[in-house]
């Protein structure tokens, strides 16, 4: 069995004292090198719990464990955890300046510098379908290779856990088949991968395991090893790029 | 008193004859100004960006007191300053009194509300993903605030524009705490204020139209800046 990378335990999660349960997870664990697909509908609280795994949202009650390690949420421990996660919002927020300076970002924070660092950026945006892309205005890219960029920008921090909140809305067919033959070489590599969508279909053709959210609650929790090979995916995406 | 025109015509030769008086006047106006606006952003920008980020029990009340010290006129914060600086007061021994360093401590409480607030309106007017996505790529509270600051960058310069656009036009601080002593603490305001009640129009005007000229340029620097804020 692949090696335990998150355990939420009786986890509950709200936004004020005054504001009902975003999110209340009785026992869900993942492992590394799993493809975990959360379903649900507005408000069902897929985004609080990536917020959770991201270490950006403090349950109120629970227990989360990572590496088989009990967070504490202090501030030191955060950081150190938020290096080894990153996530990709619904809309992604593209800082002023260059791709380039967009992608090195994660990288220069955990200390990558020089040739090393450009080295990398050129691979994260090859990776994405966007070579040559390092001098362009981040604020004047398309939705789609916006989204691209956010999703090179978090690959360029090498992370053991990506986190994508509806990674594949309102993004073009090629945009989508790109992301989705991402996604299937990051489980490859053993990265796990927590990803939100709307799409049931997603599910079906990415055969990664289905997490269903209702009103912050699980409604369905297989136990069954997900399979990742989604084989014919990868075969006609490596057609495109 | 001589007629508005000959007037307007002594004032641009006083300008243009490079007059000491007046551009001693203009050089005290400016240093005291730059000064008071360097410190005020040092105290003003972190605390407005703070309360502007934060989450705290106080934070109502003291975006209410930063908007309450905007509005304060200038001759109670000189006639505060006064106290501090005076010979009773807590600073006394310091002789800050009658001092350009007087000048610019008094501009300095002057200004930090007002940068302070444009830094929080700022702050307020930036993307809410700014810190989460710095955070979530793994940048320290220190950077992920700092990558904040030149997200809002034309918001932060606006607020110290907007700071030097209000001490520099200040006369109750600059006369209280200065004293308007020639050629050492006579800022443009208090020069204007003087010789105008002396009947020397000419004198005041020349000075007027330098302070014009600056408030001028420091406008279309705001404006510049709100724009680009906005893009």
């Amino acid at each position: 069995m692949k090696p335990l990378s998150y355990h939420l335990i009786g986890v509950e999660a709200r936004y004020s004292c005054r504001s009902g349960i975003a999110l209340a997870i009785d026992d869900l664990a993942l492992r590394n090198g799993q493809l975990n697909l959360v379903a649900g509908l507005n408000g069902s609280g897929k985004s609080t719990l990536l917020n959770v795994l991201a270490f950006l949202v403090q349950p109120t009650q629970g227990i989360v464990e990572f590496s088989g390690k009990f967070i504490a949420w202090e501030r030191a421990e955060l950081r150190e955890l938020r290096r080894c996660v990153t996530l990709v919002h619904q809309d992604p927020f593209l800082f002023r300046g260059s791709v380039a300076s967009n992608v090195s970002y994660g990288a220069k924070a955990r200390g990558i510098r020089g040739c090393a660092l450009q080295e990398r950026v050129r691979e994260c945006l090859e990776l994405v379908g966007l070579p040559g892309f390092e001098s362009r205005n981040a604020k004047r890219l398309s939705g789609g290779e916006a989204r691209r960029v956010a999703l090179a920008r978090a690959l360029a921090c090498n992370p053991e856990v990506v986190l994508l909140d509806e990674p594949l809305a309102y993004v073009d067919e090629l945009s989508t088949k790109i992301i989705e033959r991402l996604l299937v070489a990051l489980v490859d590599r053993g990265v796990l991968l927590v990803v939100s969508s709307h799409d049931a279909t997603l599910g079906r053709r990415l055969k990664g395991r289905t997490i269903r959210l209702r009103e912050g609650r699980l409604v369905q929790h297989p136990e069954r090893p997900a399979t990742y090979a989604a084989k014919s995916l990868e075969s006609s995406a490596h057609a495109i790029v | 008193m001589e007629s508005f025109a000959q007037s307007v015509r002594t004032a641009f030769a006083l300008i243009f004859s490079a007059d000491r008086e007046v551009y001693a006047a203009v050089w005290t106006s400016v240093s005291t100004a730059g000064w008071s606006t360097v410190i005020a952003s040092l105290i003003g920008i972190p605390t407005g960006m703070t309360i502007g980020v934060s989450d705290f029990p106080l934070k109502r009340l003291s975006v209410i007191l930063l908007n309450s010290l905007m509005a304060m006129p200038t001759v109670v914060v000189g006639l505060l300053v006064f106290g501090l600086l005076s010979r009773q007061g807590m600073l006394g021994s310091f002789g800050l009194l009658f001092t350009p360093k007087a000048i610019i401590l008094g501009q300095s409480v002057l200004a930090t509300p007002i940068i302070a607030n444009y830094a929080l309106a700022a702050v307020r007017a930036a993307d809410v993903r700014i810190l989460p996505t710095a955070l979530t790529l793994g940048a320290g509270p220190l950077q992920s605030f700092a990558q904040l600051s030149n997200e809002i960058r034309f918001g932060i310069m606006a607020a110290v524009i907007a700071g030097f656009g209000r001490v520099i036009s200040e006369v109750g601080v600059a006369m209280m705490l200065g004293g308007n002593i020639r050629g050492y603490t006579r800022t443009m305001t208090t020069a204007i204020a003087l010789e105008t009640s002396k009947g020397e129009f000419a004198f005041g005007l020349a000075l007027g139209m330098v302070l014009m000229l600056i408030s001028f340029t420091i406008n279309i620097g705001l404006s510049f800046m709100q724009e680009r804020r906005h893009e």
